[in-house]
């Protein structure tokens, strides 16, 4: 200890910039796996959570088809109060729109004729985003929920049930959460809005949730009115989602289960409700590693930064290491010096980290809940929380790992011989060899890159193409070496001519310390090629989507209601709506899309309705299989109660044309034979596509949740669109898409969705520039003594400095060359076969080369500005003083 | 002269404590000349070399090279006077590892902005002249001590300067190579007309030169004319 105080502690203390750019990259790193992980975790808790406010005692719910649990079946299902309290339930999502503050009157109260207006808000209301409202009957859910009602005063207690009841029999009563009150400055008796699919729906606050419970769903965005009143408000009459039962005797919850399975009519099925949240943490478990996959990058590269401090460390101080050696230290004792070395920075590294993370949890969250909520689930993520995982985590990872980087230098450090570190001799030579075995371990690499990537997916998830990437990434660190020695031998010619004598001894320092580079080089290397695999994926994916919207997107004009599809059941267009539409003298033809959640094999996929005729005549669907499957294939779905399916399902549920899909209807066969797959990007759960005709045999009429209007010849989109909207009563609340407008909103999407890609990457380039600073400090450090030679026969500090800077470009230029060489086969890796498993897309290649250009000049600026820093420590050396110390 | 020292000091401060290596020194040397500064270690030899080559300052007197007062020198002047005027040979050799002997040698005339190609032509000659034409393309590492530094000899006069610094530049040689490379820098001395100032301990090497100058506790003891080292 004595030992590891005087001799590291106070060297790590003497050189705070270099601990400082250690712990920081270690932190970076941590804090950004530590970030991701706890959006991860937050988006599908706040599900969870959710959930299981919402569902409170219940332990076992009854559920109907994807259309809900008829209310008709109700009488008949008076036998599940043998088993404990039964209350049925009906949810639905709407848009609360509030009076803004400059409406209010002294009081804080609205003023009751406040207008309603459009979706872009009018002046006097404003959206508060999306609210979920919880049907009950309050007589039987008592048993299963605890509501805590704040009275006036502020004071909490049980509402008896009368009270409940009063409140609730009121058809435009909500009880609201105090959260949501507070937040929107809302208090008992005040009116708003609630958009409902297209409808604006009055409202009055007739009692607070307390901030507990229930209450604290969703953040608050929770409502609860009467089961009767939620019915009439979401056009559900005759129906309800789910009956939940609290189980009066404990007992094994299985033999309930199967017991009360065995006596259900057809049609219905009970389940645990904890079950939809294990769909949900399903559906988005690869998405989720994805963004796991991408945070490592930025570990990877802290972690580098410990690799190279511990090295500068080892360099700087080798005559002092055979000192110690010399006067007894054994070999164990200094491998363990710097190993405690690195443990002191990954400890404070790790312990910023998870303070910096819990910062960086919020923008995560941020990019990745509006990509959660458009493609996944409307749900509001919970706050981001730090707990005892996530500190474990970042121990984990932050820990071992540093141990693991610093191992190298460490044991380097143990093979110092006494008398050549006293001599001063074994300095890095100039005579490098490549060992053959290295590249050999690449090239072996690379073909157990090629077998992983012919794996199966491993429940759903892309195992084999990750394995394959992270062995196409260790075969680019393999081949490290060769590369640079070959590029040595290239630049010795080329260099000296482009650059002059700085050119001649850049590249010759560089080659005379291949050994301590080709780690740094490595690293870089990796984080880049990580880059540009992102960067072609991402642009692969674009134009692929570009071409699929610009051939599937035929109509001229697009709508949908407000609220959009949000939640399990899409939300509908009411028939004055589409009456208004279809009155239009420009409109020719009208495509329905009626969408329903369904579940498939425990996952929920989308299930759409089209008018299959229209959609064969006037809309395009690119076919995968049969590949020359055109209109009359489309057409002919309807008439043998046929489906075609996405390639994202026929991927995950492994079924294909000929194959037989099984689907929860509300009656007549569930299963459906499928007539064709098509290409879609619209979602990676899978779309089921069938005739409005069979869609209504087996789930009944429902209003359509979007039209697909197509216009006479001549018609102007824009003009009929200012139409269609001036129609529209005011209570109404509709998109209209043109189909220029709705393009746009597919590529917003998309380009929103992978924000948090950028973000990632550039916090692991950021870490990469401070590596190749940190090199090129243990190169000065570790030349200082022929960089002293340098000045003293001549060179100017200017030369130096000049001569680093070369140095750091050239790095910059030979890790980016690296990297595009990785990055491309990295891509073909990403695109088709971690994306085709992961989501189930087939996306066309396609390289975007000005962005690559781009990069790579940016690269090579950023690196060359790295090394600034050690080109100033180098130039700054003095010489006589260093030629003295011989 | 080529060089004139005169009253020249030099303290070395680290936080409170000053320690005085050179003391109130003068001399001069006539251009051609080969001086020799012995004394025992740690006498000021390697810090008056130091000063006269212009890789420091000294804290107080006069050091006129060529006319120049070095001590009124920035770094970037005292930079241009080690790259055009001043050549430096020393007991570790100081070559650069990455660098093969062509290019170690054509090194201060490349810094100084001289033509690649001419000067590696030049270099190559220079290896020939000190015996190392078979070694051209050969690295420091593939080289014996004597190989060293005859290499480090070229390097030294390869941009014609008008001052050698040799500082022990037989220290890590046996005799025969210290023979020789005092021979071969009497040669050079001679054909070229560069002048050579150089420290040593050695009897054999201080006799070689044509005047000694001996220190002791930074302080030219004596020394005007040449004669046996004591």
């Amino acid at each position: 200890m004595f030992l590891f105080s005087r001799f590291i502690l106070r060297q790590v203390a003497r050189d705070p910039v270099r601990t400082a750019i250690t712990a920081l990259g270690v932190a970076l790193g941590v804090a950004v796996v530590v970030a991701v992980r706890m959006a991860n975790d937050s988006s599908v808790r706040g599900f969870s959570a959710a959930l299981e406010a919402m569902s409170g005692h219940a332990g076992l719910e009854v559920q109907g088809s994807a259309a809900g649990v008829p209310e008709a079946t109700l009488a008949g299902l008076g036998w599940l109060r043998e088993y404990g309290s039964v209350s049925p339930v009906l949810e639905g999502d709407a848009v609360a729109r509030v009076p803004t503050p400059s409406l209010r009157s002294a009081d804080g109260r609205r003023p009751n004729n406040a207008p309603a207006g459009p979706p872009a808000g009018p002046p006097g209301e404003r959206d508060a985003g999306l609210v979920r409202v919880l049907g009950i009957d309050i007589l039987r859910d008592r048993a299963l929920r605890d509501y805590q009602l704040l009275d006036l005063a502020g004071a909490s207690r049980q509402p008896t049930s009368q009270e409940f009841l009063d409140l609730l029999s009121e058809p435009r009563a909500v009880v609201v959460t105090a959260r949501f009150a507070a937040r929107h400055s809302l208090t008992v008796g005040d009116g708003f809005s609630l958009v409902v699919d297209d409808t604006v729906r009055p409202v009055v606050v007739r009692g607070l949730l307390r901030d507990e419970g229930p209450g604290r769903a969703l953040d608050g965005n929770l409502m609860v009115m009467d089961i009767a009143a939620a019915q009439w408000m979401f056009g559900r009459i005759g129906w309800v989602d789910r009956v939940e039962i609290r189980l009066a005797a404990e007992g094994p919850l299985e033999g309930t289960l199967d017991a009360i399975a065995g006596r259900l009519p057809d049609g219905l099925s009970v389940q645990r409700p904890s079950r939809r949240g294990e769909q949900v943490e399903r559906m988005l478990a690869a998405f989720h590693l994805n963004l796991t996959a991408l945070s490592l990058v930025a570990l990877l590269v802290g972690l580098f930064l410990v690799y190279n401090t511990i090295a500068v460390s080892v360099v700087s101080r080798r005559e002092e290491i055979g000192a110690l050696r010399a006067l007894g230290v054994t070999r164990a004792q200094v491998l363990g010096l710097f190993l405690g070395e690195a443990a002191v920075l990954a400890a404070v590294g790790t312990a910023l980290g998870l303070l910096l993370g819990r910062g960086l949890a919020w923008s995560a969250l941020t990019l990745t809940s509006a990509t959660v909520s458009t493609l996944y689930i409307a749900t509001a993520a919970a706050a981001p929380a730090l707990d005892r995982g996530h500190v474990l985590l970042g121990i984990a990872v932050g820990v071992p790992l540093s141990l693991a980087a610093a191992a190298i230098p460490a044991l380097e450090a143990a093979r110092v011989s006494p008398l050549a570190a006293l001599r001063g001799a074994d300095r890095l030579g100039s005579r490098y060899r490549v060992p053959l075995g290295t590249v050999g371990l690449a090239l072996g690499l690379i073909g157990l890159a090629a077998w992983c990537a012919r794996w199966e997916p491993v429940n759903g998830l892309p195992v084999g193409g990750y394995a394959a990437a992270l062995a196409l990434v260790f075969a680019a660190a393999f081949f490290v070496p060769a590369v640079l020695y070959t590029l040595g031998r290239a630049g010795r010619v080329v260099l000296p001519r482009l650059l002059g004598v700085e050119g001649l001894l850049a590249n010759s320092n560089l080659a005379g310390a291949i050994p301590r580079l080709a780690v740094s080089v490595a690293a870089l290397a990796v984080a880049l090629a990580m880059m540009v695999a992102i960067a072609i994926m991402v642009a692969s994916f674009r134009d692929t989507v570009v071409y699929w919207v610009g051939q599937t997107l035929q109509a001229d004009l697009y709508l949908g209601p407000a609220t959009r599809n949000q939640g399990a059941r899409a939300a509908s267009l009411s028939p004055e709506v589409e009456a208004i539409v279809r009155a239009h003298p420009a409109v020719a033809v009208v495509d329905h899309l009626r969408a329903l959640t369904v579940t498939v094999d425990g996952v929920p996929v989308q299930l759409n309705a089209h008018d299959v005729r229209a959609l064969a005549e006037r809309g395009h669907l690119g076919f995968k299989a049969p590949a020359d499957a055109g209109p009359a294939r489309i057409a002919a779905i309807a008439n043998r109660s046929e489906v075609l399916v996405s390639e994202s399902f026929s991927v995950k549920h492994r079924l294909g044309v000929g194959d037989r899909v099984r689907l929860p209807v509300a009656r007549g066969e569930p299963e459906f034979q499928i007539a064709g797959v098509f290409y879609d990007y619209s979602n990676d759960r899978g779309v089921i596509v069938m005739d409005a005709s069979t869609f209504a045999r087996a789930f009944g009429e429902r209003p359509p949740s979007g039209l697909a209007v197509f216009l006479v010849p001549g018609a102007d989109a824009e003009d009929v669109r200012a139409a269609l909207g001036a129609a529209l009563p005011p209570d109404r609340r509709v998109y209209i898409y043109t189909n220029a407008g709705l393009r746009q909103e597919v590529l917003r999407i998309f380009d929103a969705t992978f924000t948090i890609t950028y973000a990632l990457q550039l916090v692991a380039i950021v870490v990469a520039m401070m590596g190749v600073a940190g090199t090129l400090v243990t190169l000065v450090i570790e030349r200082r003594h022929e960089l002293s030679v340098l000045r003293l026969i001549g060179a100017g500090r200017g030369q130096v400095r000049r001569l680093i800077v070369i140095e750091a470009a050239l790095l910059g230029a030979v890790s980016q060359a690296l990297g595009l060489g990785v990055g491309i086969l990295l891509s073909l890796v990403l695109i088709y076969v971690v994306n085709l498993q992961s989501f189930g897309w087939t996306i066309q290649f396609h390289v975007p080369v000005a962005a690559l250009i781009t990069m790579s000049v940016l690269v090579l600026v950023a690196t060359a500005l790295a090394g600034l820093y050690p080109a100033h420590r180098a130039s700054q050396l003095r010489v006589a003083e260093q030629v003295a110390e011989e | 002269m080529l060089l004139t020292v005169e009253g020249v000091s030099k303290v070395y401060e680290a936080g409170s404590v000053r320690v005085g290596a050179v003391a109130d020194v003068s001399f001069s040397v006539a251009a051609g000349e080969i001086v020799a500064l012995t004394g025992p270690s740690g006498c000021g030899k390697s810090t008056l070399l130091h000063l006269c080559g212009a890789m420091d300052t000294p804290t107080s007197g006069r050091l006129e090279f060529e006319g120049r007062d070095l001590a009124r020198l920035d770094d970037n002047g005292l930079t241009r006077v080690r790259r055009t005027r001043v050549g430096f040979v020393f007991q570790f050799f100081n070559l650069l590892p990455t660098l093969t002997v062509t290019e170690n040698i054509a090194l201060p005339a490349l810094l100084g902005g001289a033509d690649r190609r001419a000067t590696l032509v030049r270099a190559r000659g220079l290896a020939g002249r000190v015996g190392l034409a078979a070694r051209v393309d050969h690295y420091p590492q593939q080289l014996s001590g004597g190989e060293l530094q005859r290499t480090a000899l070229a390097r030294a006069v390869v941009h014609g300067p008008a001052l050698l610094i040799a500082d022990e530049p037989t220290g890590s040689l046996d005799s025969a190579n210290g023979r020789a490379v005092m021979a071969m820098l009497r040669e050079l001395n001679g054909q070229l007309g560069v002048t050579v100032l150089l420290a040593t301990h050695d009897a054999d090497v201080a006799a070689a030169a044509g005047r000694v100058l001996e220190m002791r506790d930074g302080r030219l003891v004596s020394g005007s004319t040449p004669g046996p080292a004591e």
